[in-house]
């Protein structure tokens, strides 16, 4: 091929390149744009604690019982998934010549990419129907199952990168199994460990489909119970989006833009304490 | 005469790779005890046999008795970390908690194994192990400050400080200056010379002239096996063993 | 002393409890299926159906639909994610690679109910005025576009769930293609190739890499549920073109469950859906996590 027809191409192409790359980053600025200009007017203080308004007519209303509903099932969840990921983590880093570490790392990476509706069948199955309600322990378990893959497999690779010498330092100096791997060199791993918790936040705070089919989505009590029904921001935005009513778009809009802050301040966070170990 | 320690019979497979071949040795106390060999003849995997730190390699199969005050230190009743405190050890590459200040790395050990009653019996102690290291009169205005903001050949001693501060009894080293630059092995060639009075050292090297220079006796391995053994002027001026003099000549890998 | 031996115990019961929870999923999906198979065999995959009063039903719109909005997702997604990958790692200023793989990185971690809310207010009416109308308008003829086009259906589904995918395909294309061995780069240019076939050659290179994208995206593509749940339109009609309404089997899910409880079959079909899913998911991403090895032992 002659020299000129292939400069014509080369430029083509990286043109193209450049054009569908920069295509495919601009839908997160007009996700960021909508959701703040539709939603941000919406936020005040009220608005994050009230009662959602009756779809047509009457006040301002807010989010309250799904915020409240969202802490609650955020934090059941980061405790429950949290440490179970956390120490199935550290046995697949420590113990990762045995089959059990084999087989779990395994069924970890198949269930990270789960649909996540499935976990909720299964959370119905298990806590929902025996109950005969939904409830608020069957979505904290549903997030908890959800995120104990990710937490798991950042706490092995956190773990797993820590340099063998300092294994070998830390245990000479005659401590226990638990001090050393908990205080010692939980310490060395901190950032990767943080990270794995903040993912697990992330996903704990943001996942929908769990939620559809086990805590039913009350928009009027604030918190009953773990055996109640209970709400959660990213149910209360589904159900409002798709009902009729303006005043419940309207609300979605609001309760977006605050989901949406939430997980940038997450992100943000994140990235800053991986700064900090490549500095 | 009591000795420090006594391996008896020691073998030890990686897997089915046979990498110690029936060592038995008795080290006497207060002396510096070197092992020579050629890289790869089982050296550093005869150190960790020791403390028991071969524990966490979970291909590693040992059998023997390692003595301490009488006490085998892979009987049957005996507690692991126990045997681990009565020893320091100092590794090839410095190895500070890079998390950690420099108090705090030597700090670390005795507040974990409870071994102070209070901060100011703690700063005592960590002084007094930073002193016996020669480090102390370097970092005394630097203590908080990271322990990974130290030379190569201070974090060296800093680590020397870390074994130390747990008052053992014998001191482990794996070619602790093989990473140096002769100006700082040399310091901790001559700081050896001077912790002899207070502890037993263990001390690995593949270097027969370092051997000869700071140890009291000298054992030659070779292949896993104990070629030959005795005082360190006998060993490196008549050998009793074709292979001891051709290591000691430097006619050997 | 003791806490020498409890410590692995204690680790080994947590691990178990993760590998317990997976397989638990898996037989409470095929315990809880089996009734619509023992009745219906595997005929009900097939049928296009949903009569609850009857107690019939077939997942086959649904089970297109899922396909149909996934091919749509991945043929968009994986030039995207190519094009972002090479972007960030050949073209791009080095200044700003770090800003754009950030932005990469928060768009997969958004939640997806976001993407649905946006999609169905935002997106979905665009596509329908810009894309989907003009289709229809001059290339209706062609059976793909021959529905008249409704903003939330299985094409805007496709489109969304393709900007959802493009990120996390790109961050795998991304990282092998910076794994690259830079004599081989070297090697190329000192041939005296432009840029452009350069970077042809050294696709070819981490072609592993790319399967490994596309078939990690393309799972994902399939078990999104909320998102495709707000723009597909949940109609339970055979898809005879792009533009038509349509469900997926995880959107039906969503919608039908509601209603299962009081039925005695629908409950068993939902399951049942959800267990065909994971299963094509499965042999999916185990095909993604084999060409993520072979990336691996490759390099």
């Amino acid at each position: 091929m002659r020299l000129n027809k292939r400069k014509i191409i080369d430029r083509l192409m990286l043109g193209i390149i450049s054009a569908l790359a920069i295509a495919s980053a601009i839908p997160i600025f007009a996700i960021a744009v909508n959701v703040y200009s539709e939603g941000a007017r919406y936020i005040s203080l009220n608005f994050l604690i009230d009662l959602p308004p009756p779809p047509v007519g009457g006040g301002g209303g807010g989010i309250g019982p799904a915020l409240v509903g969202t802490l609650v099932l955020v934090a059941l969840a980061l405790a429950i998934g949290g440490s179970i990921g956390f120490f199935t983590g550290l046995y697949l880093s420590e113990f990762s010549h045995t089959r059990l570490a084999q087989y779990t790392q395994m069924f970890l990476q198949v269930m990270v990419e789960f649909p996540t509706i499935i976990v909720g069948l299964f959370a119905y199955m298990i806590l929902v129907a025996p109950l005969k309600r939904f409830n608020a322990l069957a979505g904290a378990i549903a997030l908890s199952i959800v995120i104990i893959p990710y937490i798991a497999l950042n706490v092995r690779e956190a773990y797993k990168s820590i340099p063998y010498t300092l294994k070998e330092a830390a245990f000479s100096l005659g401590v226990s199994a638990p001090i050393a791997y908990l205080r010692i060199l939980l310490s060395a791993a901190r950032r990767g460990v943080l990270t794995a918790l903040l993912i697990g936040l992330a996903k704990a705070a943001g996942e929908t489909a769990p939620l559809l089919l086990t805590i039913l989505g009350t928009t009027f009590t604030y918190f009953g119970g773990l055996d109640q029904p209970i709400n959660a921001i990213p149910l209360l935005i589904y159900n409002f989006a798709l009902s009729p009513y303006e005043k419940w778009h309207q609300v979605a809009w609001g309760a977006a833009a605050v989901l949406l802050t939430i997980i940038l301040v997450i992100f943000i966070v994140s990235r800053l304490i991986i700064k900090e170990v490549k500095v | 005469m009591s000795w420090a320690i006594e391996v008896q019979n020691l073998n030890v497979w990686y897997g089915d790779k046979h990498i110690i071949k029936n060592v038995s040795f008795r080290v006497p106390k207060n002396v510096i005890f070197a092992i020579m060999g050629p890289s790869g003849c089982g050296k550093s995997t005869l150190l960790r046999a020791m403390n028991r730190l071969l524990d966490l390699n979970p291909h590693a199969r040992v059998e023997g008795q390692v003595k301490i005050n009488g006490i085998n230190v892979y009987g049957d009743n005996v507690d692991v970390t126990w045997v681990r405190r009565q020893f320091g050890m100092v590794f090839q590459i410095p190895n500070p908690f890079p998390h950690l200040s420099i108090y705090e790395n030597v700090a670390l050990g005795p507040k974990l194994n409870g071994l102070v009653k209070d901060k100011s019996q703690l700063d005592e102690l960590v002084k007094q192990a930073l002193q016996k290291a020669y480090l102390w009169d370097e970092v005394k205005n630097d203590l908080r400050k990271p322990a990974s903001m130290l030379s190569g050949g201070q974090q060296q001693r800093l680590c020397i400080a870390r074994a130390l501060a747990l008052k053992p009894r014998i001191i482990l080293m794996d070619e602790p200056t093989a990473n140096l630059d002769p100006v700082a092995s040399s310091k901790i060639e001559e700081l050896l010379l001077e912790l002899k009075e207070d502890y037993t050292i263990i001390i690995v090297t593949h270097n027969p002239q370092q051997a000869a220079r700071v140890s009291d006796y000298v054992a030659f391995l070779y292949m896993g096996e104990l070629i030959e053994i005795g005082e360190t002027s006998t060993v490196f001026t008549r050998p009793s063993n074709i292979l001891t003099e051709k290591y000691v000549l430097g006619r050997m890998g | 002393m003791n806490s020498e031996k409890i410590f692995p115990i204690f680790l080994i019961v947590f691990a178990s409890i993760s590998l317990l929870i997976v397989t638990s999923i898996v037989i409470s999906l095929i315990i809880n299926s089996y009734p619509i198979f023992l009745r219906d065999g595997f005929s009900f995959i097939f049928k296009s159906v949903w009569n609850p009063v009857k107690e019939d039903y077939g997942i086959l719109p649904a089970l297109l639909g899922t396909l149909i909005s996934s091919a749509i997702a991945i043929s968009i997604a994986m030039p995207l994610a190519i094009s972002l990958a090479i972007f960030s790692a050949e073209i791009a200023p080095t200044s700003i690679r770090g800003f754009i793989n950030s932005v990469s990185d928060l768009m997969a971690s958004l939640p997806s109910v976001i993407y649905g809310l946006w999609g169905l207010y935002v997106l979905a009416p665009i596509l329908n005025q810009y894309i989907m109308t003009p289709l229809h308008q001059y290339l209706g003829f062609i059976p793909l576009f021959s529905t008249k086009p409704i903003p939330t259906n299985l094409f805007t589904a496709g489109v969304l769930l393709a900007i959802m995918i493009t990120p996390f395909s790109s961050s795998i294309i991304r990282e092998a293609y910076n794994a690259i061995p830079h004599h081989l780069k070297e090697a190329a240019y000192s041939l005296g190739m432009t840029r452009w076939e350069v970077i042809r050659t050294l696709l070819g290179y981490i072609k592993s890499a790319i399967l490994a994208g596309a078939f990690l995206a393309l799972g994902r593509a399939m078990g999104e549920t909320v998102a495709v749940a707000m723009v597909v339109g949940n109609t339970f009609t055979l898809p005879r073109s792009l533009f038509d309404m349509g469900y997926t089997i995880s959107s039906l899910i969503a919608n039908q469950f509601p209603n299962a409880e009081a039925y005695s079959y629908m409950m068993p079909a939902l399951y049942s859906g959800a267990l065909v899913l994971f299963t094509i998911g499965l042999i999916i991403n185990l095909a993604g996590l084999y060409w993520i090895r072979r990336v691996v032992t490759r390099g």
